[in-house]
């Protein structure tokens, strides 16, 4: 048996343990959020045009990400908008940022890959580039957008008579807390990625200079802010469009149940 | 507490200053090893060589760039050179230029190699627009943040400075130590050291130690079948060794941010409800690890394997299987991803026990502030 699968077996057995039917949920959303990865490199190899098929999938791997992970309606509602409006936004910075940098395909560091494959594949690695960078910040822009979606819900079931404002204000707060969450998530995770091209670079003597210049270098910590970009373009807006759609709710409610609205 | 406006004023100013700073790094030609040198051309003349297609029959071009270049930096300051570029248009490892831009060269024998465009400012311009955008959002206490994030960075350079030293002996017990070291700092600038801090370090390393313990015990057990250490990527030691320094570095974030926000609630609700039972405290634990964990292990799988994406391209583009080519471009980032995936599910377990050891008091001495 592979070590892989056997890994996988026990990760699927906790989570059942751990996290009941939601585990359950959990285990099967990172599942396919795998397989629609490799799913994306085929597509794209077939020669299907880069844009569209990212375009598909955003909304494809932040559905199974948010409604097959959380078990709460509003907070997936309202995570599911503000992480597709923020990553339309980021998007366009992306773009823009990447046509810049330049810093498309494999470094001359990663000559071995490059052994006995195709120099010339014949498909634009600078729209592949674009591509990674959108679904490697997409993750932390779900995540940041969930807790904050969650943790505003809880604020407004304590206190019901909230107002808007103070929503606003108390959303700050919380943003706060989820932004640490989110960073230390973020540059641990590409520390355990790119700690071997660290090594490298050190390894093979390049100057500072040389290393922020370097495409790969480039690259990576440009993944990295556009992560945070992200996750910071979520704090606002998860925040202003659930106090939006929940003030519209309450009014329609005191239309409706009065009653009801005072028992929350 | 400052108010809105003076948040996004504070955070305008700082544009301006870091845009200013870009600049400054654009048009900066000193420090660098080799020289720093601008293309005059307006317009470049750009010559189609010939079309191909390769074994695979995949079709690409191969192009060629007339290029004037003007070195600004070192002996041949000022001296302008006639150079080629030839490029394949999807740019994998080739690199088409852009007229007017700046580009670093070297000059052997009179004779003008390029070596790759100026890039270090575009880090500086993005780098500002991210901290103007913190400021705006959270700020004055970005400050925090920015402290944290410089602290990771610098102890990550002096564990990249030790390994090289003792050249990856090691490196499991190494890269332990690095986590208790970086979880410490990490908690300590965010939250102080209080019996809190202590509680949530306690958590994450057990969280990190007993699920490497684990996934290292599976690992050995099934043989190592199918990982392909080999395959990652820039190795210059021990492949091994990388792979599992990797696997406890990558995970240490997440489930470090996990266990505080599970311990930081259970110990609001603790002071809130002194009386909370047994059961009901563990039972809040689990309900909050459910919410986290799914989000969040799906933030180390997009890291661990979209950055495959290049190569795994690449293999399906050149007629490999979906076995060869997962085999050899994405199984080391899922197997990372799994080895993550289970420390962050058991880290709910301890942060919940830990909180309950050592936060809750014996019910008659239950605190009340």
């Amino acid at each position: 048996m592979s070590s892989l699968g056997a890994l996988i077996i026990v990760l699927a057995i906790l989570m059942t343990i751990i996290g009941g039917e939601t585990g359950i949920r959990s285990f099967f959303s990172v599942l396919i959020n795998s397989l629609l990865l490799v799913l994306v490199a085929m597509l794209i190899s077939w020669g299907l045009s880069i844009p569209i098929i990212t375009a598909i999938f955003v909304p494809l791997k932040l559905a199974t990400i948010i409604f097959l992970g959380t078990h709460d309606y509003t907070v997936a509602k309202n995570s599911f908008y503000a992480s597709l409006i923020v990553l339309s936004l980021v998007s366009v910075l992306i773009l823009g940022i990447q046509y810049l940098a330049q810093a498309a395909g494999l470094g001359p560091e990663a000559g071995e890959i490059l052994l006995g494959h195709s120099q010339m594949p014949g498909i634009s690695y600078g729209q592949i580039a674009v591509t990674v960078a959108i679904f490697s910040a997409l993750g932390a822009v779900a995540e940041a957008a969930v807790s904050m979606s969650s943790g505003i819900l809880e604020l407004k079931k304590a206190k019901p008579d909230i107002t808007e404002e103070q929503l606003m204000k108390s959303g700050a707060a919380i943003g706060y807390d989820v932004l640490g969450t989110a960073m230390n998530t973020i540059i641990y995770g590409m520390f355990g990625s790119f700690l071997s091209l660290f090594l490298w670079y050190y390894r093979l003597h390049y100057s500072f200079g040389e290393v922020i210049n370097d495409k790969l270098f480039v690259n990576e910590a440009l993944i990295i802010m556009y992560s945070l970009l992200g996750v910071l373009l979520t704090v606002p807006l998860a925040t202003f469009l659930l106090a939006k759609g929940m003030s519209r709710q309450s009014e329609a409610k005191n239309g409706n149940e009065k009653t009801r609205d005072q028992e929350l | 507490m400052e108010t809105k406006k003076q948040r996004i004023l504070a955070a305008l100013v700082l544009l301006a200053l870091g845009l200013g700073l870009a600049a400054l790094t654009y048009f900066k030609t000193t420090g660098y090893k080799n020289p720093v040198a601008v293309i005059t051309d307006t317009k470049i003349k750009d010559r189609l060589l010939k079309k191909e297609t390769d074994i695979y029959g995949n079709k690409d071009e191969e192009r060629r760039q007339y290029l004037h270049v003007q070195v600004l930096t070192g002996k041949y300051k000022g001296q302008t050179f006639e150079t080629v570029n030839t490029y394949y248009p999807s740019q994998l490892v080739t690199q088409k230029y852009r007229a007017g831009e700046r580009v670093f060269v070297t000059v052997t024998d009179g004779s003008l190699a390029l070596v790759s465009p100026k890039r270090d400012w575009i880090l500086v311009m993005t780098l500002v627009i991210t901290l103007a955008l913190m400021v705006a959002v959270v700020g004055r206490r970005s400050w925090h943040l920015i402290v944290s994030m410089a602290i990771s960075w610098i102890l990550f350079y002096c564990l990249i400075l030790w390994d090289v030293a003792v050249n990856g002996a090691g490196i499991i017990w190494m890269f332990s130590l690095a986590d208790i070291v970086f979880s410490f700092f990490s908690l300590a600038i965010v939250q102080g050291v209080n019996k809190k801090m202590l509680v949530t370090w306690l958590a994450t390393l057990l969280g990190v130690f007993v699920s490497f313990a684990l996934c290292y015990a599976v690992i050995k057990l099934t043989g190592e079948t199918y990982l392909n250490y080999e395959m990652g990527d820039y190795a210059t030691q021990d492949t091994r060794g990388i792979f599992m320094a990797q696997a406890l570095l990558g995970v240490l974030g997440a489930v470090m941010d996990e266990a505080t926000d599970i311990v930081s609630s259970l110990y609001e609700l603790i002071q809130h409800k002194p009386e909370i039972t047994v059961k009901d405290l563990l039972a809040s634990g689990r309900t909050m690890g459910q919410e986290i964990m799914g989000p969040l292990i799906n933030v180390l799988v997009l890291i661990f394997i979209s950055e495959a994406l290049p190569e795994t391209i690449l293999y399906f583009r050149d007629n490999n299987t979906i076995a060869t080519t997962f085999n050899f471009t994405m199984s080391l980032g899922a197997t990372q991803s799994a080895v993550s995936a289970i420390g962050i599910v058991l880290t709910i377990v301890f942060a919940s026990l830990c909180s309950l050891l050592f936060l809750k008091k014996p019910q008659k001495g239950g605190k009340q502030e």
